[in-house]
């Protein structure tokens, strides 16, 4: 009698676990991970961890570049838009936002960096305090806005294919600091990836 | 009564056989194509609901409301990256005995580059021209798969698009250029104009529909689309420009050639005939040899061999995954203007194939331009 009980318990519990229904609302639970780490989700695409590696290689690349590292005073830097050619679309301020975090964190007040991208807001603000509308005017004495010493931006491009044994995509970064004086790029680094995958057969 | 009880067995399996039809009932509307998309999008199962975000995405696009269009593209479209991976469906899919549409939807591949080719478009009207010719390029790169060399990312506007971003970026796009031309054939393709400051995106006519082919519906066949209409004429400014038709959807749809799940569905096409074949042998032979007391013993195996061939026959699931996205368009165009900053109203006219004007397709359209970025219009027939 004993053994029949276990026996059914045993059979009960073994299809309750292995009775799964493919449209179930539980499926797997989130799994938290670090940006760095490759996740289950992985496609030949731009991903979060080559946006760690890179941003973090082109931030110690900068940091290392003679005309930062000499320079006299803080070099003021502005961020020029990424020139994507891939067939990725992207966020094309993520990886000068990334580069610019990493850069404030280690450069300790090496560099300093202008917000342009919010420069309607900017001068909106000054004028105001200009006219005397907010406080603040009166340290305002000629134009404070500051030029560039140097540009950051990049070109992303790519060379895809896609066949009957997959696909495959190479994506080459680079990023170049430019003296706006004199057009000189003044440190230049790069970075490539290349994947390849296939979509499950049922897709291809 | 040997005869009567061989009777009885057969009217049972008859009956058995017989399945009562599916009754779907007609869905509620009230004229707003974007909300009944909605509530199929919520109605569908989980492996279907990203068709019905597609066509909710081209209903809204239709009629002007770009957010949604964008969001359901965004929303039902895997990233131009990911790997379309196996799961408990696709798996389901290969088996014997599910039929292929119990796969997630992704559609085919002149569906997947449309998607891509919409949101090129949503992002060249949020002023990133080179994030839209990067999904013009994963576009192309979906027809990469095409049987014959020749049809394998042969769209025209998509190359063209390619090109003209990328000289409006102050790069050499004479290659896109070109395959687009090659592609085209007679039809001469329109020069970029770098000045031109208004992109305008036609639509015109009905795209193709999948059915089943083949003996027991393994096969994908298309039925064409159609359109009356060939060309648009643009007249705005006092200017008038004749956008032709770049691509054709049921070319591309009916080039793409053998799918590799087709040869999934060829076996198991193979065992559903051979299942039935032997089913309906073994049954008739082993009900008239049941009838007989010297060939009982052996109609009774004939007609357990052919029962065991109609179960496997009829339990086989060869068909083709035939879900469609419904509205896409038949021929696309595109033609690209110069104005001046402001509103104005450009008149879209819709010509046939001999360019005469049908008559109840014309549509006036509001264009306010802006300085400093290019101003993106959509229109359909």
């Amino acid at each position: 009698m004993k053994h029949i009980t276990t026996l059914f318990i045993g059979i009960a519990l073994w299809v309750a676990v292995g009775c799964t229904n493919i449209n179930s609302q539980h499926g797997p639970s989130v799994t938290e991970l670090r940006p760095g780490e490759r996740g289950f989700v992985v496609g030949l695409g731009i991903e979060s961890q080559d946006l760690v590696t890179i941003s973090e290689k082109m931030a110690r690349g900068i940091l290392g570049a003679e005309p930062i590292s000499n320079a006299e005073g803080k070099p003021v830097v502005v961020l020029e838009p990424i020139n994507n050619d891939t067939r990725f679309p992207i966020d094309k301020d993520i990886f000068l936002t990334r580069i610019r975090v990493a850069l404030s964190k280690n450069a300790a007040g090496k560099i300093s960096f202008v917000a342009r991208e919010h420069m309607d807001k900017l001068e909106k603000e000054r004028d105001l305090k200009i006219s005397g509308q907010v406080t603040g005017g009166e340290k305002i004495t000629g134009n404070k806005f500051k030029g560039a010493d140097f540009i950051l931006t990049g070109t992303f491009k790519a060379i895809s294919s896609r066949g009957a044994s997959g696909a495959s995509d190479y994506v080459l970064y680079t990023f170049q600091l430019i003296d706006p004086d004199t057009s000189d790029i003044v440190w230049e680094d790069f970075h490539e990836i290349k994947k390849q995958g296939k979509d499950d057969v049922t897709y291809r | 009564m040997k005869i009567a009880t061989n009777i009885l067995v057969l009217c049972a399996l008859l009956f058995a056989a017989c399945q009562a039809p599916i009754i779907r009932r007609v869905p509620e509307f009230n004229g707003d194509l974007v909300a009944a998309g909605h509530r199929k999008i919520a109605q569908a199962p989980a492996h279907d609901k990203n068709r019905w975000r597609l066509i909710t995405a081209v209903h809204a696009l239709n009629l002007g409301q770009h957010d949604e269009a964008r969001t359901l593209l965004t929303t039902a479209m895997p990233s131009a990256g990911q790997i379309l991976q196996s799961d408990a469906r696709t798996r389901l899919a290969q088996s014997l005995f599910s039929p292929e549409n119990i796969k997630g939807f992704h559609g085919e591949s002149h569906e997947r580059a449309m998607g891509w080719f919409y949101r090129g478009m949503f992002y060249w009207m949020d002023d990133e021209p080179d994030n839209a010719r990067a999904c013009f390029r994963t576009a192309q790169l979906m027809d990469a798969l095409a049987a014959q060399p020749k049809h394998r990312a042969d769209w025209v506007l998509i190359d063209y698009l390619d090109g003209y971003i990328t000289t409006k970026l102050g790069r050499d796009g004479g290659d896109a250029r070109t395959r687009a031309q090659a592609n085209v054939g007679t039809t001469a393709l329109p020069d970029y104009n770098l000045k031109a400051n208004v992109m305008v995106f036609l639509q015109f006519g009905f795209g193709p529909m999948k059915k089943t082919g083949g003996d027991v519906g393994e096969k994908i066949v298309y039925d064409g689309g159609h359109s009356q209409v060939r060309a648009a004429r643009i007249t705005v400014g006092g200017r008038t420009l004749i956008a032709p038709a770049f691509d054709n959807l049921t070319f591309q749809a009916s080039t793409r050639g053998n799918r590799a799940m087709d040869a999934i569905l060829a076996k198991k096409a193979g065992i559903k005939k051979t299942g039935d074949l032997v089913g309906d042998i073994g049954v008739t032979a082993g009900a008239i040899l049941t009838s007989e007391p010297k060939t009982e013993g052996a109609g009774v195996a004939l007609l357990g061999a052919g029962l065991a061939g109609k179960i496997i026959g009829g339990s086989t699931e060869p068909r083709a995954d035939t879900r469609t996205w419904t509205n896409l368009p038949q021929h696309l165009s595109f033609a690209a203007l110069q104005l001046p900053t402001g509103t104005h109203t450009a008149v879209i006219e819709f010509l046939d194939t001999n360019g005469i004007a049908l008559p109840d397709r014309q549509k006036n359209v509001s264009v306010t331009v802006q300085t400093g970025r290019d101003t993106v219009l959509f229109v359909s027939d």
